[in-house]
């Protein structure tokens, strides 16, 4: 009924979630921690019926950062077995899955997932791969700050990379050979002084449609000082916020609307440094995780529906 | 909407004996209760009105009354919203008017004297107001920049960096740097005052001279002024930096790592704060630098507007008060 409610206005496309509370908690109740990890997953699933019930498209949670692995040795055990059964349960309930159009992705250092664990995160990831409606993306060792330095790696590597001309299969100098040999076949001498200025200048066009690029930036070096090696790099001037957004590991996702972290902690900590850094709302909430529930989200819905809608007049006013 | 009792008994037992009790249709079973409708029903509510008869009269009046709802229900929350900021206000003022610093460095002291400890690095965000072009504008954001240097220098701080999104302040270096010793001369007498300087990404600080030589326990205060571009920008700068190298082969992509860009980052642009202090009424950070955010606390005074000696005391007692684990 509320979420029917909800439903009427806008509704964020992108939630990102820090679990945050969850020892604090079993502490306060006397229970085991891991038993308080266990009433958090429960949290989780919680959450995830609302959000997706309201129609958010990814939901982010952090579920184990890369620090965490200086947590004492039994909670770390406890935590990676507790992943492993719930997508191994996932695993079962693959139909259910594709039913609803659910899909899994992990996000995170792959190397530093534990060999037991790693080939449940693959299967989950593999079996819900074509399913866009709602992604869960789990964080799981990561941490913002390694996943920015991947992405720039990455892009580092892109550009690093000599970049072929268009079409890299066919060599020129194959072709020439392969004319000029057809060519003294079929006569003598007289036409290959005719190819070769010909080929001549085939390879110069190559030189010039990619030095040009280089050549219309004020700061560039002026052209007969680039060597030929460097023009078949990509120009690192065209890199922009964009290239690199395209190798975070969110890049697929729609950009992040709400953030919300709870236990009152007012940090990101590591957590979606690069992707809230604009127009997303923050919220900090002072419940602890496992006590997280309907009546937690629906206020934070409804502020940032009511911010939407001020920003969205604001936006008209500033039109006309 | 919520887990039965029973069914969550059931869950909890399974959980407890390690996954034995229940099998895969079991588990099923448990959770059918609570999925959402399959797909093709679940995605032809409210749009679908063109099918006539009952059941489409029925949906109709239901999305109806959903709107309905909804309406009624923002406009109970703006009341709830407006009520809040109301009051706040009220309260903020009233406090205010009790905890005023009266431009002295000693009351400040006074009040930052009880905290179990201070940030060394602290970010504020400001904003240049809208519409009202000019030099008015651009004052009041100067004014506003001098008065949280003027604390920052009297509650001990020793490095302010200030964000100004569209990044202003940054052509008008020199005016910003005579604007802040102004009015540090008048807040401190002339020579307990701290040494100042003025920096930011790709220029030289404007320092101003120490006048007594022997004063070694001086105190400075280091002002850092970014914007938008200290951001994701600043990061692209970096990665094109180093993309060139690594074409030009003298670096690998291998040898690019987080201590090498955290490096780079904090010499170029500025080290992590401790403590973000934004005047907004609600946390955005209007594309402040990602990299340096991570352990920052971020201090935001709910339906707050403007900037206020209260924010700035409240966010260092919230600060001396957080505790740090980092991850443990």
């Amino acid at each position: 009924m509320l979420i029917g409610t909800l439903k009427q206005g806008p509704i964020p496309k992108h939630v990102a979630f820090e679990m945050d509370g969850n020892r604090r908690f079993a502490k306060n109740h006397q229970i085991e921690t891991v038993e308080g990890h266990h009433l958090g997953f429960e949290a989780l699933a919680r959450v995830l019926e609302i959000c997706y019930k309201c129609g958010v498209k990814v939901v982010t949670v952090y579920a184990f950062s890369i620090e965490n692995f200086n947590r004492p040795r039994h909670e770390v055990k406890g935590l990676m077995t507790m992943a492993k059964v719930k997508l191994e349960q996932l695993v079962q309930h693959g139909e259910l899955l594709d039913r609803y159009g659910a899909g899994i992705r992990v996000s995170g250092e792959r190397d530093l997932i534990p060999d037991d664990v790693l080939p449940f995160v693959d299967r989950a990831i593999e079996m819900t791969k074509h399913n866009k409606d709602a992604i869960l993306n789990i964080c799981f060792p990561y941490t913002s700050r390694a996943e920015m330095t991947s992405a720039i790696k990455a892009t580092v590597d892109e550009y690093a990379m000599p970049s072929r001309p268009p079409n890299p299969p066919f060599s020129q100098s194959r072709i020439t050979q392969k004319i000029r040999s057809n060519q003294s076949k079929n006569s003598d001498l007289p036409s290959i002084r005719e190819a070769s200025p010909d080929d001549a200048a085939k390879s110069d066009d190559v030189d010039d449609s990619v030095s040009s690029t280089t050549a219309l930036d004020p700061d560039s070096p002026p052209l007969p000082s680039t060597p030929s090696r460097s023009a078949n790099f990509k120009n690192p001037e065209t890199i922009t916020a964009e290239t690199i957004n395209s190798h975070m590991y969110t890049a697929e996702f729609p950009p992040l609307d709400i953030f919300i972290r709870t236990s009152g902690v007012m940090r990101l900590s590591d957590f979606m440094l690069w992707q809230c850094h604009e127009n997303t709302h923050i919220f900090f909430l002072d419940c602890l995780w496992p006590e997280f529930d309907l009546g937690n989200f629906v206020p934070v819905l409804l502020e940032w529906q009511w911010r939407q809608k001020k920003l969205m007049e604001k936006d008209g006013a500033a039109r006309k | 909407m919520s887990f039965s009792a029973r069914d969550t008994k059931a869950y909890r037992d399974d959980e407890q004996s390690g996954h034995r009790k229940l099998g895969v249709q079991q588990r099923e079973e448990l959770v059918k209760n609570y999925l959402p409708a399959a797909p093709n029903r679940a995605r032809s509510n409210s749009r679908n009105r063109k099918d006539t008869g009952h059941f489409g009269l029925r949906k109709f009046l239901k999305s109806q009354l959903y709107v309905f709802l909804y309406f009624f229900v923002h406009a109970v929350f703006s009341i709830y919203l407006r009520i809040r900021v109301a009051y706040r206000v009220v309260a903020n003022q009233i406090l205010s008017i009790l905890k005023y610093h009266h431009n002295t460095p000693d009351y400040i002291r006074r009040d930052v004297s009880t905290l179990s400890r201070l940030p060394r690095h602290v970010s504020v965000i400001l904003t240049l107001e809208e519409g009202g072009r000019g030099v008015d504008v651009l004052e009041k954001l100067i004014n506003e920049v001098t008065e949280v240097a003027a604390w920052c220098a009297s509650a001990g701080i020793p490095r302010l960096s200030i964000y100004e999104k569209t990044g202003i302040l940054k052509k008008y270096m020199p005016q910003t740097h005579r604007a802040l010793s102004r009015k540090l001369k008048t807040w401190f007498a002339r020579h307990q005052g701290p040494v100042l300087s003025l920096s930011t990404r790709g220029e030289t600080a404007i320092q101003t001279p120490s006048r007594d030589h022997f004063a070694q326990d001086q105190q400075t205060l280091e002002v850092i002024l970014i914007s938008e571009d200290d951001g994701r920008e600043a990061m692209v700068d970096l990665t094109r930096v180093l993309a060139e190298m690594a074409q030009k082969g003298r670096i690998s992509a291998s040898d690019i790592t987080l201590d090498v860009i955290d490096n780079e980052l904090a010499e170029a642009v500025m080290p992590e704060p401790n403590l973000l202090i934004s005047f907004e009424p609600y946390v955005d950070l209007q594309g402040y630098p990602p990299w340096q955010i991570r352990l920052t606390e971020i201090y935001c005074s709910p339906d707050n507007q403007g900037v206020g000696y209260q924010v700035f005391l409240r966010a260092l007692r919230k600060y001396a008060q957080a505790t740090f684990k980092l991850g443990k």
